[in-house]
């Protein structure tokens, strides 16, 4: 697409094809910065391009900030976890606003992030940093002692998760001090956080001049394994209270621009307790959905609401009318083999013959045994599901779970 | 209830179209380095699109869309002016279900292409309708018979989509276009004679028993079939209604001596008009045993010669006739008739050698691999000698089947033209010892020491001598390959004299240089080649023996494909006056187009049967090895520049377009360079 000068001059950090494919879209000038394994890569295929190796932060740090601010760039987005907090560093010098590396920070830690916003008055659940396995084993009593547990009642389960990856990498979930003993050493240290009964959700909103321009809620059926967009209307009647959360977050982090990924609870008596909020685009395609749904590109958007040199109305005029403008309800099921042994990839004929399943991304097996699941685990693949009826569609990706891909 | 299930099934597929037409949009929007990542979706949808009633018309009213959304990009199939309509049996039963959407996506894309529906800038309306009639032919299974078990076994619910396919392409097509192409393949493939007709025997029969369909509307189409079907069904007026093999053994006993002579001449005729033989044919021969020389010959259709031969040596064709020609074998008639006419036993060492291969002992394991290549109906040993008799009746029938062993199929053939003894020689080690030996520069090799041929695993699609023989051979060749490692320059200088027999010319050019694989030296390879061959540069002297050649194929987009060993057979003016190459290719259909408009001529330019021929110079241009006698040639100097310079451009525009060394492309480039 031709690009107008007129606009920002936009970074992608990190490795993102479909990112790419969305900038070579769009009207704004763009570099993808990236490890130099992609340099073939860009280069046969056209490919604006700047070699980095994001490594830990260190002193050469300065160096790639320079070199963009050289070429004219304008802003950083950070595709993946890990380059959160290079964007930080580099909008810091890009826009002359040394406040953005440390909010990058804290959006990096999860128990910063915690604190911050309890600080900020959002309720979050009990949390504790954990050193070791005694951490846990001490974190796991305290927190069923509070809840009035008598010895021999089954426990509350406790989360444990990485300080600083994504999604499900690293997240497992203790009900007795024996599961302790599975964690490998080198996971320490970790987040460790009470477990809130109740309905998980994400959210995705794109904030300009501080302000939400779209908000979507993600509904999760089963954590790790499916979600859908827009959520169901029953989720949905929480919008107002979301949406005043979500101002809340804005505030105690003080965000001005961008897209921010939260997770949160809303516990039976409708109270909402906030998981961690992440400030990239979120895993499990709910961009592609999104798009499906909606019809705008996701990556295009975040571009828009970074670039200093979008204007409010263009944000505006970009931005469908939430719910509304949905033409249906789509969903995603990351599939997982069920069975130890599988030698083919076969789409059960009722999903294949169903009129909601749109597409599939899943590949033959490589191997005939299946590792054993740690943690949560990656799937294999996600299955793509649309359709007009939320619940019919909420109950779809469940019966998912009961069903053989592989075999 | 009929009319839900048909709403149902359309609701069905107008949501699998709004998905289909979905990806493929966002495969038209995809920049190209993302296309890899769409393509899947748009396939898999199409799949499922295809499996659906109705769905391959919907996708062809879409084909142009889906072209162009970059479907074909990459592949073979972006240039459909040169897809092969052979390799789609492979393709549409591959066990990928991506493969055989791509090309049943093709397929229909060229169906809009061949209804004007959808102009391709790369291929022409007719040329789409000439490609999809090929194809509906080839694949005429898919349209008549139920998926087989193998093909479930291989596919599953995919094995339905090509029968949807070709169901929709026929009805579109036309199924008079499909059998009149059919027929015209077919006789252009006898043409040749080849050894092996069983594959053309089951294409008649299956439009045999279409025409007998009641449901399928033939219309004018499939005359020219009759001649085909009667020659294997009902070739005289004793078998007319293809009464069975009994029936008809009852018949002949009470026939007169006229009605037998008719009979002798309908069966003969049926014969050489198509090559093929009627299993009633050896019926009657085998009656005829008792009733005279006469009418043999006769239902022999042979020639003064043949019957001269027949005459002398009766009793040796009376005891191949009772040891081998039976209704299975019923092509041993065939190739004992051209024996015959070749003239060949009056050669001192045939009769007797002949006479070694009726009482050979057949070892276990060349039984076993008889009998597992060609069922038990007849013994093993009559087997062979059916094969004995074609090969030694039609050496230029010979195929290497679907292997890489075109050396041993075209020395198999070289000596069957011209050495028939040695020929019986081989196949009496090959089928009682299980060994071959042969010398090397003095040095014996046995084909039983040598271990890995060229061929990987034991062929099965081979005629019953190369059955045996081959495998031998193929060690032996690339064993006096080995023994030729480490000398420069490429090993068939010294191995195909060695190999093929004495006349192989000991003088040998090759214009590719082995180690770097550019051309070389094409000037003075060109040279010795006309001054060998071109009977207007070698004083008008006549080839002698098949000499070994290599030649370089190309596809029909003049793409290199690979090196390939044939025969030159003579070289003389052809019945327009072109100075013509008549050569033996090992291949299976030498009938092939290479690319910058050569088009290999099996008949039609004074070809006999199973000769290929190119105009001298279009087949220059394709060689790459060949062998000559050094005290033979004629004079270098003689041979005009200018038509070493077509010959070279011909060169440099195909397999040798990548080879060009640097400094020959500045020499090329002119007066100016």
């Amino acid at each position: 697409m031709d690009k107008d000068p007129q606009k920002g001059y936009i970074a992608l950090l990190g490795w993102s094809l479909n990112a790419v494919e969305a900038a070579e879209n769009f009207d704004r000038r763009y570099v993808v910065v990236a490890p130099d394994w992609a340099e073939a890569y860009c280069t046969e295929h056209n490919i604006p391009y700047v070699p980095w190796n994001f490594e830990r932060l260190n002193d050469r740090s300065l160096e790639i900030a320079e070199t963009l601010k050289e070429m004219g760039v304008d802003v950083a987005i950070p595709m993946f976890e890990e380059t959160v907090e290079w964007a930080g560093a580099i909008n810091s010098v890009l826009l002359d606003n040394p406040r953005l590396y440390g909010q990058s920070l804290l959006l990096r830690d999860k128990a910063l992030m915690k604190r911050r916003a309890q600080l900020g008055g959002i309720r979050v659940g009990i949390f504790e940093e954990a050193h070791d396995k005694a951490d846990v084993i001490r974190f796991l009593k305290r927190v069923n002692q509070t809840l009035l547990k008598l010895d021999g009642d089954p426990n509350d389960p406790i989360h444990l998760k990485a300080f600083d990856k994504a999604g499900c990498l690293g997240h497992r979930v203790i009900r007795t001090p024996d599961e302790v003993d599975s964690i490998p050493d080198e996971e320490f240290p970790v987040l460790m956080e009470s477990h809130l009964d109740g309905w998980e959700f994400a959210v995705e909103a794109w904030i300009h001049n501080g302000k939400i321009a779209f908000l979507n809620i993600s509904e999760y059926v089963t954590l790790g394994y499916s979600v859908f967009v827009p959520a169901s209307p029953e989720l949905e009647s929480y919008r107002e209270q979301i949406t005043a959360q979500i101002e809340k977050l804005i505030k105690a982090f003080d965000i001005e621009f961008g897209l921010i990924h939260p997770e949160y609870f809303v516990t039976s008596d409708g109270e909402m307790y906030f998981g961690e909020v992440a400030y990239r685009p979120p895993g499990f395609k709910v961009f592609e959905l999104l798009e499906r749904v909606y019809g705008f590109n996701a990556y295009q958007a975040s571009m828009l609401v970074f670039d200093p040199k979008t204007t409010a109305e263009e944000v505006a005029a970009y931005f469908p009318r939430e719910i509304e403008d949905a033409n249906g309800y789509a969903g995603c099921f990351g599939v997982y083999p069920r069975r130890r042994v599988v030698s083919k990839l076969e789409i059960p004929e009722e999903v294949e013959d169903h009129p909601y399943f749109e597409s599939h991304e899943l590949t033959p097996p490589m191997e005939e045994t299946v590792t054993k699941r740690t943690a949560f685990g990656t799937h294999w693949g996600l299955v793509y599901f649309k359709g007009p009826d939320p619940h019919q569609l909420r109950d779809l990706l469940k019966h998912q779970e009961d069903v053989d891909y592989y075999v | 209830m009929a009319v839900p299930a048909l709403t149902a099934d359309s609701d069905k597929l107008a949501a699998l179209l709004a998905h289909l037409d979905h990806a493929t949009a966002l495969l038209a929007a995809a920049p190209a380095f993302t296309k890899p990542g769409k393509l899947p979706r748009v396939l898999d949808t199409a799949r499922r699109v295809m499996l659906q009633p109705g769905g391959c018309a919907a996708v062809a009213a879409r084909a142009q869309a889906i072209d162009e959304a970059g479907v074909f990009a990459g592949s073979d199939w972006a240039t459909p002016q040169i897809l092969i309509p052979s390799l789609t049996p492979h393709s549409l039963g591959s066990a990928d279900a991506n493969i055989v959407v791509i090309e049943a996506l093709s397929e229909l894309r060229l169906l809009a292409v061949a209804h004007e529906e959808y102009r391709h800038p790369l291929i022409s309306a007719e040329q789409a309708h000439h490609y999809l009639t090929q194809v509906i032919a080839i694949n005429l299974n898919l349209l008549f018979g139920p998926a087989t078990e193998a093909e479930r076994e291989t596919q599953g619910r995919l094995a339905q989509l090509p029968r949807n396919l070709f169901q929709y392409l026929t009805e579109r097509i036309g199924y008079e276009h499909v059998i009149d192409q059919l027929i015209d393949e077919i006789w252009r493939i006898l043409e040749q004679r080849p050894i092996q007709v069983d594959a053309v025997k089951s294409m008649i029969t299956q439009i045999a028993s279409c025409q007998a369909n009641p449901e399928i509307d033939l219309g004018a189409s499939g005359q020219g079939a009759n001649r085909l079907v009667s020659a294997i069904f009902s070739p005289t007026r004793g078998c007319q209604e293809d009464p069975g093999i009994a029936v008809y053994r009852e018949r002949l006993v009470s026939m007169d001596p006229s009605a037998l002579q008719s009979e002798a001449t309908g069966f003969a005729r049926a014969m050489h008009d198509t090559g093929l033989v009627s299993p009633y044919h050896p019926v009657l021969l085998r009656f005829l045993l008792d009733q005279g020389e006469h009418l043999l010959a006769e239902a022999l259709g042979l020639s003064a010669t043949g019957r001269d031969c027949l005459l002398c040596y009766r009793d040796l064709v009376q005891a191949l006739i009772r040891a081998c020609v039976h209704p299975p074998t019923a092509q041993a008639v065939y190739g004992l008739a051209l024996l015959l006419e070749r003239g060949i036993l009056y050669q001192a060492s045939m009769a007797p050698a002949l006479l070694r291969q009726l009482a050979l002992r057949l070892s276990d394991w060349s039984q076993a691999r008889l009998t597992l290549a060609f069922g038990d109906t007849v013994s093993p040993r009559a087997r062979l000698l059916e094969g004995v008799l074609c090969m030694l009746g039609q050496p230029l029938g010979v195929g290497q089947g679907n292997n890489p062993t075109c050396q041993s199929a075209r020395a198999l053939s070289m000596w069957a033209y011209s050495d028939p003894d040695y020929l019986l020689q081989m196949v009496a080690w090959a089928a009682r010892d299980d060994e071959i030996i042969m010398h090397f520069e003095g040095q014996p090799i046995s084909s039983r020491e040598s271990t890995g041929g060229v061929a990987t695993s034991l062929p099965l699609d081979l005629d019953p001598v190369s059955l045996l023989v081959v495998p031998q051979l193929d060690r032996i060749y690339a064993e006096m390959g080995r023994r030729c490692i480490g000398r420069e320059g490429d090993p068939h200088r010294w191995v195909n004299p060695e190999f093929h027999g004495w006349w192989s010319g000991r003088g040998f050019r090759i214009n590719v240089d082995v180690t770097t694989g550019h051309l070389s030296d094409l000037d003075a390879f060109l040279r010795h080649f006309y001054a060998s061959y071109h009977p207007y540069y070698n004083g008008q002297l006549p080839l002698i023996h098949p000499q070994p050649a290599g030649i370089a194929v190309t596809d029909s987009a003049a793409r290199f494909i690979g090196w390939h060993a044939i025969s030159l057979l003579r070289v003389s003016i052809d019945p327009t006056d072109v100075m013509r190459v008549y050569f033996y290719n090992p291949n299976n259909d030498s009938g092939q187009d290479w690319g910058d408009g050569i088009r290999v001529s099996t008949s039609g330019n004074g070809e006999r049967s199973g000769e290929s021929s190119l105009p001298l110079e279009e087949f220059a241009s394709r060689l790459y090895i060949f062998h000559y006698d050094p005290l033979e040639r004629g004079e270098l100097a003689e041979v005009a520049q200018e038509e070493l310079d077509r010959v070279i451009a011909r060169i440099h525009r195909s397999w040798g377009a990548d080879r060009i060394p640097a400094t020959e492309l500045q020499a090329s480039e002119g007066p100016l360079g």
